[in-house]
């Protein structure tokens, strides 16, 4: 498997890839227009000058063995909110005391603020169920921090990303009947397929704009604040085990919490180091993510390996497939913290 | 027949007694010894004062029956609201949320706590004995106060509320304390409403939201008692829209019961109120509110009577009872 840059041809692949995500991606709609902008603004951000207002970059997994065959897409955003406002809500706390009588309450208030604004997104991943094996979900999501640590001044310091809240079956959120549905008189999917083309200013208009206290709300609303959905707890602990934590910011139509990590803290950005790839007949080692450091055609493998004092020992079809010779500088990375 | 007059220190423990009876939501009369014994005492200082603007004043009335000299019921004016303590409100406001691109036009209710009705003057502390509900008696003892009002009109605001209990049910809960106020103070309606009639409301500053509450969050149950007189006010309800308060977008911040209001100069019983000299006689056809104007022995009731040239005949008994003799000077109105 091979994660690599997106292309022009991509579109087609894309857009499949789109109709199986079900609701609560919001940066893969389903979308010809949107998707096709996705593709031209990745493409546009390689030849920029490194501006993290101008980075948006999209990646896609391919299966060479079904001749190059889309599975899965991941993007990272250099800064968001700086053209579209970025809405989460902060979940805060209102302490309510009378000494006098005796009575000391303390509850949670949802606060609607821009206040991520300005920060680097890991967004968009997605891989197709059959291929949710042998490690390809860690190497599509990681891939993108070699990239992030190759290109630093691409991205703001403060990275975060969003993670999906808690939906049943039907697509229903029980935060949004809760809460979002009594203002935007539309269904969750609706509301999440708006966001995701970039129609943002509704939520301006249509979200309450004072503090709601989560009193109000549900318990099944209640509960699911700050909760990801089952299907993406392994892609949570995933971004745990690199660093990211939960500040309290959630997301404003399903309270899926976004989690975050200073760019320099991350630990795939921060234990990568540059090595040289060196060919070899057989390899054995931990697994590796090994990057060939290009900003214009940038590709990840996973290789089984350990350095040497002269190298990285890669296969040849290996570094064949990263579009490198024998020699060239590799950044590289264990695949997961030791334990 | 029963006479209106201010509250006397000597009533206090009668007065205890009717506070026993009355129901919760009538903040301003707890059964609180102490409380009360203040009340009656300012009500007494505050007729004594010289007074050129309405300002820390109460005036706490009773009606007493003219044959045994009991005590039926009580009412009270607080001449301008939240001067001693913060007088809050929930005010019920309308926010529109539109996207014309979605064409979604929603309005969005929500209750803010607020300070708007301060400064104005409170009728409040209404209890009657159940046997004289929706009589002549209890209309005596709700509308004197505006005969007293009509009377010295510098005591008073140029406006004025009076909070209805709202809805509770058979236990004495209510639906909007327990979907709002429950969520803020942990604890039972009543003990709220004991909590304020004794310690006063600066409490609530302390406990009750900052941030207005969306209404379409509040439980269905809480959103239906809002701005709905409870069958405890339905009598003080009556009353005072026949006189022609109205409910404004303001509720009570405990009960969600509807504050009234009025401008004083166009309230009815004020308005057709008039002066006019005693004359003794027969009962007359028509029944008149009849107040004296004396501030420092107020009295008021209700009787047939004729009303010419501004005379009001009046029989001895009724006289008698008001404490005034032919000659003098009384403030009537069309009961």
């Amino acid at each position: 498997m091979l994660v690599r840059s997106i292309r022009q041809n991509d579109l087609e692949a894309l857009l499949q890839l789109a109709r199986s995500t079900g609701v609560g991606v919001t940066t893969l709609p389903v979308n010809e227009e949107r998707l096709s902008k996705r593709i031209a603004g990745s493409l546009a951000a390689q030849a920029s000058a490194p501006n993290p207002a101008d980075s948006s970059f999209v990646f896609v997994m391919e299966d060479e063995e079904r001749a190059g065959h889309v599975a899965g897409i991941c993007g990272v955003e250099g800064a968001v909110g700086l053209t579209e406002p970025w809405y989460n809500y902060r979940v805060g706390t209102a302490v309510h005391s009378s000494r006098e009588i005796g009575i000391y309450r303390r509850l949670d208030t949802l606060f609607l603020t821009n206040d991520l604004t300005g920060a680097a997104e890991l967004c968009s991943l997605f891989l197709q169920a059959e291929y949710r094996r042998d490690n390809n979900g860690s190497l599509l999501s990681k891939s993108r921090f070699l990239f992030m640590a190759e290109f630093p001044e691409r991205f703001s310091r403060r990275v975060i990303a969003e993670m999906r809240g808690v939906s049943d079956e039907t697509g229903l959120s029980p935060f949004w009947e809760s809460l979002g549905r009594h203002f935007f008189k539309m269904d969750f999917s609706e509301a999440d397929y708006l966001s995701g083309i970039g129609q943002k200013s509704f939520i301006a208009e249509l979200m309450p704009q004072h503090p709601v206290y989560t009193a109000f709300l549900s318990e099944a609303a209640r509960a699911v604040i700050g909760q990801v959905h089952a299907n993406t707890r392994p892609a949570l602990a995933m971004l745990e085990g690199e660093g990211f934590r939960y500040n309290g910011y959630v997301d404003i139509f399903d309270a899926g919490p976004t989690i975050e990590c200073a760019l320099g803290d991350i630990r795939a950005v921060r234990d990568s180091q540059l090595l040289t790839a060196v060919p070899a007949e057989t390899t054995e080692g931990r697994n590796w993510l090994v990057s060939n450091r290009r900003l214009d055609d940038f590709r990840v493998c996973l290789a089984q390996t350990e350095p040497l004092p002269n190298g990285l020992p890669l296969k040849r079809e290996l570094i064949d497939k990263l579009g490198l010779e024998p020699g060239s500088s590799v950044r590289a990375v264990p695949l997961s913290a030791r334990r | 027949m029963y006479v209106l007059r201010p509250t006397r220190p000597a009533d206090l423990s009668n007065i205890e007694a009717l506070a026993h009876a009355s129901p919760t939501g009538v903040t301003s009369l707890p059964a609180d010894h102490d409380t009360l014994h203040r009340k009656i005492q300012a009500s007494n200082d505050s007729i004594a004062a010289e007074v050129s603007f309405h300002g820390e004043e109460s005036y706490f009335f009773t009606l007493e029956s003219v044959s045994d000299g009991s005590l039926v019921g009580v009412s009270g004016i607080v001449a301008s609201a939240g001067f001693n303590e913060p007088f809050y409100s929930y005010r019920n406001e309308a926010f529109v949320h539109a996207s014309p691109g979605l064409s979604i036009h929603n309005r969005i209710h929500a209750l803010s706590l607020c300070h708007d009705l301060t400064g104005n003057t409170l009728l409040s502390s209404f209890y009657i004995d159940k046997a004289l509900h929706f009589s002549r008696w209890s209309d005596l003892l709700s509308r004197a106060r505006l005969l007293f009002i009509a009377q010295w009109p510098e005591r008073f605001a140029e406006s004025i509320v009076s909070e209805m209990i709202g809805v509770t049910d058979q236990q004495g809960s209510s639906a909007f304390w327990d979907a709002v106020g429950r969520v803020f103070f942990g604890i039972d309606y009543q003990e709220a409403e004991l909590h304020c009639g004794v310690k006063g409301r600066k409490f609530i500053a302390e406990l009750m939201p900052q941030h207005p509450l969306y209404v379409p969050l509040l439980s269905d149950d809480a959103q239906a008692v809002m701005g709905q007189v409870g069958e405890d006010a339905r009598l003080p309800y009556d009353i005072l829209t026949r006189e022609g308060f109205e409910t404004e977008n303001y509720i009570d911040i405990f009960d969600g019961g509807p504050t009234l209001y009025a401008t004083t100069r166009a309230i009815r019983t004020i308005s057709q109120s008039q002066l006019a000299t005693v004359a003794v006689g027969r009962a007359g056809p028509h029944a008149y509110l009849i107040a004296t104007t004396r501030l420092h022995d107020f009295r008021a009731t209700v009787a047939e009577a004729e009303h010419r040239d501004g005379h009001i005949v009046l029989t001895a008994e009724v006289i008698a009872a008001l404490g005034l003799a032919a000659g003098e000077t009384v403030r009537i109105a069309p009961l």
